[in-house]
């Protein structure tokens, strides 16, 4: 069995006809850990709608590929039941969908109840999503909400931004445990991020940069995240 | 347990008690005292308690001479014609008296309910409650037909005495045909400290339902009420309703939630801030499965008193594609995930409800989204 997990093929995005980036070409294997760096603006998160095809995001031309099927005409939840997870950067309030009533949707109240503690989160069951949320709680609860999930391709929307130093290492350690659960093969992630804090707690396996749409460098993570520090969002010379 | 009969004269046949149970009838051993109106029949006025009596009009009237007095003081027979013509109709009255004594403090629920089996059949009835000073009490009540009876008309009245320091919790739930029209007035008089919690939930198709309410609050009481309304296509709610914050510290809050299925709803509130340091607020949330039908939220404040503090919020609107998506990103379809948010929105979750009502609840929400009901 191919270790293939994702493949995007020449992928191109638009919104509303506007262009965000064109030919894009990644691949991702079963287990590993890819971090996507780039400039506001650059196109990050919208590759991450694109891959979960949320609107407005239109593919333009190229392919999704998923355990090598083409899954550009398969709507989100139809994505997601395949085994790709999204952690938002920012969901919308749910007024009155409670967390415990969104993990019995799920069929995952137990995980819930299992979960909560480690990303702090013990006494949240009975709020409504979002409602009331500090930033760094959303960020916590969108990650708790990939272990309710459970997929094998998680897709993590700079889940430290707004997180106080504390709380960055819990999330670290709760992509670690989603990215190498007990029992089953390793998880896959695409992870952006724009400070790069997370990485001191989460063992990447490579790191691409983003400019203007198109990945201009891959490479080992904390190395290219020194080179952006010095130099910028930019592929490395020599 | 030692039940006092004030009268029962047939117990509920199978289908009967199948009905009523959707709307939360509970066993007799469950409730403090129970009433059951079927058609232009008490068929049920029962209570096990001290300090609750349970009676049909036309035997409270003879057993108290104070009843008459109660009776058309909270509105007038010829308010309006159809009342009046309802009332001229009439040579008894047919209703419920329910009254809880000075003090008492009733542990289990009481129930009232009312049946209406006759297709075509036009209902009036007058309901008149008294909960006396310093009496706690929690009161579940509902309507329902059959169903084979999917026309005719229904028309009530129901007078609600609060008396002084008194608490009162009440939920209510409906299930009338699907072709029939009922015309609703309620109206309370809230004493001095009185509280009352209640809770209206109409989730099943009717043809068209006017409702007409009004609430006088006294001096430091509160009246808190919530109406949860489901609309769908053919289904028409009027909803007029005023609160009056007559004495000095008193409150209220009256928050709907109304979600339209192609049905029309309209909701015309009125909050009236009457004395000084009065305060209350007017929620009017309406939601939009579909392009057809309408929500009409009218909150209105009117402050006579420079020291009556007033709020109200209103907001009508679709399920917002975004929330969607958020939630289909977990693996929940539309469907599903329409249903969260519609559920959520309609939040129950801090009514009083006994714990077997939730259920049926819960179901009804379900069956009415699906078309169900």
């Amino acid at each position: 069995m191919s270790d293939l997990l994702l493949q995007l093929r020449k992928l191109s995005v638009a919104v509303s006809g506007k262009p965000i980036f064109r030919e894009l070409d990644l691949v991702i294997n079963v287990g590993e850990i890819h971090v996507l760096l780039g400039a506001n603006g650059s196109g990050k998160s919208s590759i991450l709608a694109a891959i979960m095809g949320l609107a407005p995001f239109e593919t333009t031309s190229g392919q999704v590929l998923y355990r090598g099927s083409d899954i550009g005409d398969l709507s989100t939840d139809e994505r997601a039941c395949l085994g790709i997870g999204l952690a938002f950067q920012r969901p919308p309030e749910l007024a009155g969908v409670t967390l415990s009533a969104f993990a019995d949707a799920l069929d995952a109240g137990e995980t819930l109840d299992r979960e909560a503690a480690a990303l702090d989160l013990t006494g949240f069951a009975e709020r409504d999503l979002m409602v009331g949320f500090s930033g760094g709680e959303i960020k916590r609860w969108e990650i708790l909400k990939l272990f309710l999930q459970a997929p094998d391709l998680l897709l993590l929307d700079e889940p430290e931004s707004g997180v106080d130093l504390a709380h960055i290492a819990a999330i670290g350690a709760a992509i670690n445990r989603l990215t190498a659960p007990p029992t089953g093969e390793r998880r896959a992630a695409l992870l952006i991020t724009h400070s790069g804090l997370i990485l001191e707690h989460v063992e990447a396996d490579v790191a691409h940069v983003l400019v203007d749409g198109r990945i201009v460098h891959s490479g080992e993570p904390r190395t290219v995240f020194r080179h952006i520090q010095q130099a910028g969002y930019s592929a490395p010379t020599g | 347990m030692n039940r006092n009969v004030d009268k029962q004269l047939d117990q509920l046949d199978t289908e009967e008690e199948q009905l009523l149970r959707q709307v939360g009838y509970g066993d007799l051993e469950e409730r403090s005292a129970t009433a059951v109106l079927v058609n232009h029949d008490m068929r049920i006025a029962s209570s096990a308690v001290e300090g609750v009596e349970i009676l049909p009009m036309q035997q409270a009237l003879e057993r108290y001479d104070w009843v008459q007095d109660l009776m058309f003081k909270l509105i007038a027979p010829d308010e309006n014609e159809l009342l009046r013509q309802s009332v001229e109709l009439l040579n008894d009255p047919i209703g419920c008296f329910l009254y809880v004594h000075d003090g008492a403090e009733v542990t289990l629920p009481l129930q009232t309910f009312t049946l209406m089996e006759t297709p075509q059949g036009r209902q009036f009835t007058h309901n008149i409650t008294v909960i006396g000073r310093n009496a706690k009490v929690e009161i579940i009540s509902g309507a329902a037909v059959p169903a084979r009876v999917h026309a005719g008309h229904h028309v009530s009245i129901e007078e609600t005495y609060i008396r002084e320091g008194a608490r009162c919790r009440t939920i209510s739930i409906e299930h009338w045909g699907t072709d029939m029209q009922v015309d609703s007035y309620s109206r309370s008089e809230l004493a001095p400290g009185a509280e009352i919690d209640s809770t209206q939930i109409m989730l099943a198709p009717l043809r068209r339902h006017v409702s007409d309410s009004k609430t006088r609050v006294a001096a430091n009481a509160r009246a808190s009420d919530q109406t949860v309304v489901f609309a769908p296509e053919g289904t028409e709610r009027v909803f007029n309703g005023e609160i009056l914050l007559a004495e000095a510290g008193a409150r209220a809050e009256s928050v709907a939630r109304m979600v339209s299925a192609g049905g029309h709803i309209v909701n015309r509130a009125l909050l009236i801030g009457a004395a000084p340091r009065t305060s209350g607020f007017l929620g009017c949330d309406g939601l939009k499965l579909s392009d057809e039908g309408e929500v009409f939220a009218e909150p209105s404040l009117k402050a006579e008193s420079a020291e009556s503090e007033l709020s109200h919020e209103a907001s009508v609107g679709m399920i917002g594609e975004e929330k969607l998506s958020y939630l289909m990103a977990s693996g929940l379809d539309e469907d599903r995930a329409r249903d969260l948010i519609v559920k959520g929105f309609l939040n129950l979750e801090e009514a009083f409800m006994p714990a077997e009502m939730r259920t049926q609840v819960a179901d009804m929400i379900a069956s009415a989204k699906t078309g169900g009901m």
